[in-house]
């Protein structure tokens, strides 16, 4: 069995679909589709880090991808969903520059990254190329936050930096076993407080007003 | 003898052009006109007499006869069932994209050349899409041709093992997309309208009639076989012979049909199942595209494999 992992390649492909879950949230139109490709994104977060566990025989990390399937695969998303659909808006994205651009752009953060990080000094765990995916996803992550005009996709974008993140640290130091745990949990936790603040300010403002006063509001 | 594997591909794409509207008429409930019709209906063209607009110049007439020669010529190029011999030191990859260019070049040329306006819209859509296409089918390519350390395709298809990695598959669906654009199917263009509104390549060849519409279609239909070729011996070409025993040949022709029938397959299941995109929503799914091809081409760097 773990010679099939290695003979497939399969950590490869998992973080490979991570970056391409990462980069498909330039290309998507609707709010809802965003969502489903941060669920994806989670799912294979915590496949990986299970896979890996399986790989190195640690049994607190089949629990750290219990609770980052749990809390990141099956939570968030449920609630973001509900909050798009509680938003009786238009669903659509509206990114202020167009989605070829902002295609090209992250394809550039990528190969950015690859040329910066191609000489690491750093002692990676269990995969080289992790480190540099996740700092890619990092990246893209920041760039949909700054090119999205939607409040809820700026959420979304943070929180494909934190996976990132959490994927950066996991891949440095698969070691840490509590307070990579509790670290999920608390970003988990203020995550959803973030989003419930977003989302009763974009309810005030979105319910009562159509998008033409919202353009008056902001001057 | 050996030499002749390229008849393969001249003789047999229009039936993979039967097929692929066969099982596209399966698909969607209808009957559908036999695999075999692609035949007919050269045949009656080749027959026929031609009308010529008397506002064309000589482009017009040679255009038909240098888009078939130059699609044959890139035939030659590509192994189809055994990569023991065939004349791929006249050129590698590169070459057979330019070759390609050629005949699109001349094609785009004699829409041009008879003075009507969809002839113009044909062509200016197709120089369009090939500024799109081509950067992203080079790069696509250039993934295995680094795996295999030379741009030569037969040299690509014996390098190739039967373990894929990530980067693989990403230039794979950026070379399935660019052969949607290139052969003109459905999210692209719409292969079974004349509506002016969305013809691309039709629109090119709205003038022809008689032996050179027939020669026009053909080269067409070689041109499309070749791609699905290219995509096999470059990203699964299992199968393929690499001498000219008799037995290897028997086994890597069927897997060729096996193969173009999986191609066909797919091309009816694409065509049957999206609808035809608006063509200024194109960029954003040949940009789409061309994302993955760099991607596969910076993953390969990057991994190493």
């Amino acid at each position: 069995m773990k010679n099939w992992i290695q003979v497939f390649s399969i950590i490869d492909f998992i973080s490979v679909g991570i970056l391409l879950t990462a980069i498909a949230m330039n290309a998507l139109r609707r709010l809802e589709s965003c969502v489903r490709a941060y669920m994806f994104n989670s799912w294979l977060l915590s496949f990986l880090i299970a896979i890996v566990a399986f790989m190195i025989g640690e049994a607190h990390l089949y629990m750290a991808s219990i609770v980052t399937f749990l809390s990141k695969g099956i939570v968030i998303p449920l609630f973001l969903r509900k909050i798009v659909k509680q938003m009786k808006v238009t669903h659509d994205v509206e990114p202020y520059i167009s989605n070829a651009l902002s295609l090209t752009i992250s394809g550039i953060l990528v190969a950015v990254v690859y040329v910066s990080l191609r000489e690491g000094i750093f002692v990676t765990g269990f995969s080289r190329n992790v480190l540099q995916i996740s700092t890619a996803v990092i990246l893209i992550g920041l760039f949909i936050m700054i090119s999205r005009r939607k409040a809820i996709t700026q959420v979304i974008g943070l929180l494909f930096m934190e996976n990132g993140l959490f994927l950066a640290g996991f891949s440095l130091t698969f070691g840490m076993p509590i307070i990579i745990e509790l670290g999920v949990l608390f970003d988990m936790l203020m995550g959803v407080i973030i989003l419930g603040i977003f989302a009763i300010q974009i309810k005030r403002a979105f319910t009562s007003s159509d998008l033409d006063k919202l353009t008056i509001l902001k001057g | 003898m050996e030499y002749m594997q390229f008849l393969i591909v001249i003789i047999f794409s229009p039936l993979v052009q039967g097929v692929i509207k066969k099982l596209k008429a399966n698909m969607q409930g209808r009957v559908g006109a036999g695999v075999f019709q692609p035949y007919y209906d050269l045949i009656r063209l080749f027959k026929k007499d031609m009308v010529i607009s008397g506002a064309t110049s000589w482009i017009f007439k040679a255009t038909p006869y240098i888009v078939f020669t130059s699609t044959i010529a890139a035939a030659m190029i590509v192994p189809v069932i055994t990569t023991g011999s065939n004349l791929s030191m006249m050129g590698d990859v590169i070459a057979l994209i330019y070759i390609f260019a050629l005949g699109r070049f001349f094609m785009a040329l004699a829409g041009l050349d008879a003075g009507t306006a969809f002839g113009g819209e044909g062509s200016s859509r197709e120089m369009t899409v090939a500024i799109l296409v081509e950067p992203m089918m080079m790069l696509s390519i250039f993934t295995a041709a680094i795996s295999a350390g030379s741009t030569n395709i037969t040299k690509i298809a014996e390098a190739q093992g039967i373990f894929y990695s990530p980067s693989h598959i990403l230039a794979l669906s950026a070379f399935i997309i660019a052969v949607i654009a290139e052969t003109g199917r459905i999210p692209v263009d719409n292969p079974d309208t004349h509506l002016e509104l969305t013809m691309i390549h039709e629109g090119m060849l709205l003038e022809y009639s008689g032996r050179y519409l027939a020669l026009m279609e053909w080269a067409h239909y070689i041109k499309q076989v070749l791609l699905f070729t290219i995509a096999v011996d470059i990203f699964f070409p299992f199968g393929i012979s690499n001498n000219m025993e008799l037995s290897g040949l028997a086994i890597s022709f069927s897997t060729y049909l096996l193969k173009m029938f999986f191609m066909a397959g797919m091309m009816a299941l694409i065509e049957s199942t999206r609808a035809k995109m608006r063509f200024f929503q194109l960029p954003s799914l040949l940009g789409g595209a061309f994302i993955l091809a760099l991607l596969s081409l910076l993953i390969y760097i990057m991994m190493g494999k």
